[in-house]
């Protein structure tokens, strides 16, 4: 059993690396950190449309000055594949995702699994530096780290929480 | 009108405001017609334009937000009306520059060349202040309000087809580090306590 605090941890993460601004289109997995999220009046989350016009808010708030976080399913990560490349690769605008990994272990809906399976892959292909913590030991040993070099990078930087961490999604 | 014409009436009003121009036709015509440090130019992503603003206006509530977009762009990321609609940032105004065409592809006509409009898209996403200034003298009139008056704004203008003239200057990381030392520069007020 996942132990169900990982989602403190993983918003805690992110707040004590100086993020208090969040997109996302939210997710089931997802939903338990935004939770911690919503519950924080110094954070300000907004609920994109579409997973990369979250991506576009938060390159400009980068811009001016503020680190953000987008938190998504790895089906948004698709979505986000050519505002990545073209914009926060090409203009070297630092981001963190928080990307739920469905399709992978333990999936129980086929349309989740082509996505799934090539989520690591979509990352590599975009030189985005990501990790796969397994459990919350993994998750604090790595977090702090992973930020620092995106942001000493000035590129994204990608959590990708798989159902050993999470839980998953049971159907 | 031309976009030449509309992009000169807005930058000859501009004093410390962010202007965010859509890659391709808006960019050219701002770097070579009101070029500045407070101009964040895109070069990519093509339909993020509205939504950079978006952030950039969430991000310093105290400056106020001008994003030039294109049709063609603004159809590919509809849904950043409904966040703009939702977030409501009163620095905020989104500026269409609407030649009813994909012009640096060559001209093909988009959506609003047909049955769409721009305007009635924006007004049902929730955005209240929507305006569609038809002559030179109503932009004029439509500039000094998104300059002075609380948004979020979206500004729907119905331009000539046409290239812009010039050649687009791609010093994307040096556009991008200009952009942010300028915008950095202006002094925020001090935080509530």
């Amino acid at each position: 059993m996942a132990d169900s605090s990982w989602s403190k941890h993983m918003a805690d993460a992110l707040r004590r690396n100086g993020i208090r601004l969040f997109a996302t289109v939210p997710d089931y997995i997802v939903s338990h950190v935004l939770e911690h999220l919503w519950a924080d009046r110094e954070c300000t989350v907004v609920t994109a449309c579409r997973e990369e016009e979250g991506l576009g808010l938060l390159s400009g708030a980068y811009l001016a000055g503020k680190r953000g976080a987008l938190l998504m399913q790895n089906s948004g990560l698709g979505n986000c594949v050519n505002t990545l490349g073209s914009l926060n690769v090409a203009s070297q605008l630092p981001v963190v995702l928080v990307i739920s990994h469905r399709g992978d272990l333990a999936e129980f809906n086929p349309a989740q699994v082509p996505v799934g399976q090539a989520t690591e892959r979509i990352l590599d292909a975009l030189d985005i530096r990501h990790i796969m913590p397994r459990s919350i030991h993994d998750l604090e040993a790595q977090a702090d780290g992973l930020i620092k070099l995106g942001y000493a990078r000035s590129l994204p930087v990608a959590f990708l929480l798989p159902a050993e961490l999470t839980g998953g999604k049971l159907g | 009108m031309t976009r030449a014409t509309a992009t000169r009436v807005l930058a000859e009003r501009l004093t410390s405001e962010v202007v965010v121009s859509n890659l391709g036709q808006a960019t050219l015509d701002l770097q070579r017609l009101g070029d500045r440090g407070l101009n964040c130019y895109t070069f990519g992503a093509m339909g993020q334009c509205s939504s950079i603003g978006l952030g950039i206006a969430l991000a310093r509530p105290d400056v106020r937000v001008i994003c030039l977009d294109g049709d063609g762009s603004l159809l590919m990321n509809l849904g950043s009306l409904c966040t703009i609609a939702t977030t409501a940032p009163k620095n905020y105004a989104l500026v269409i520059w609407d030649n009813e065409v994909h012009q640096t592809t060559g001209g093909q006509p988009t959506a609003t060349a047909f049955r769409s409009s721009l305007v009635g898209i924006a007004k049902g996403a929730g955005i209240e202040k929507v305006l569609e200034p038809k002559d030179e003298d109503e932009l004029r009139r439509a500039c000094d309000r998104i300059l002075t008056e609380d948004g979020p704004f979206v500004v729907s203008v119905k331009v000539e087809k046409g290239r812009a003239e010039g050649t687009l200057d791609r010093d994307v990381i040096g556009y991008k580090l200009r952009f942010m030392k300028a915008l950095s520069a202006l002094p925020q007020p001090a935080a509530a306590p």
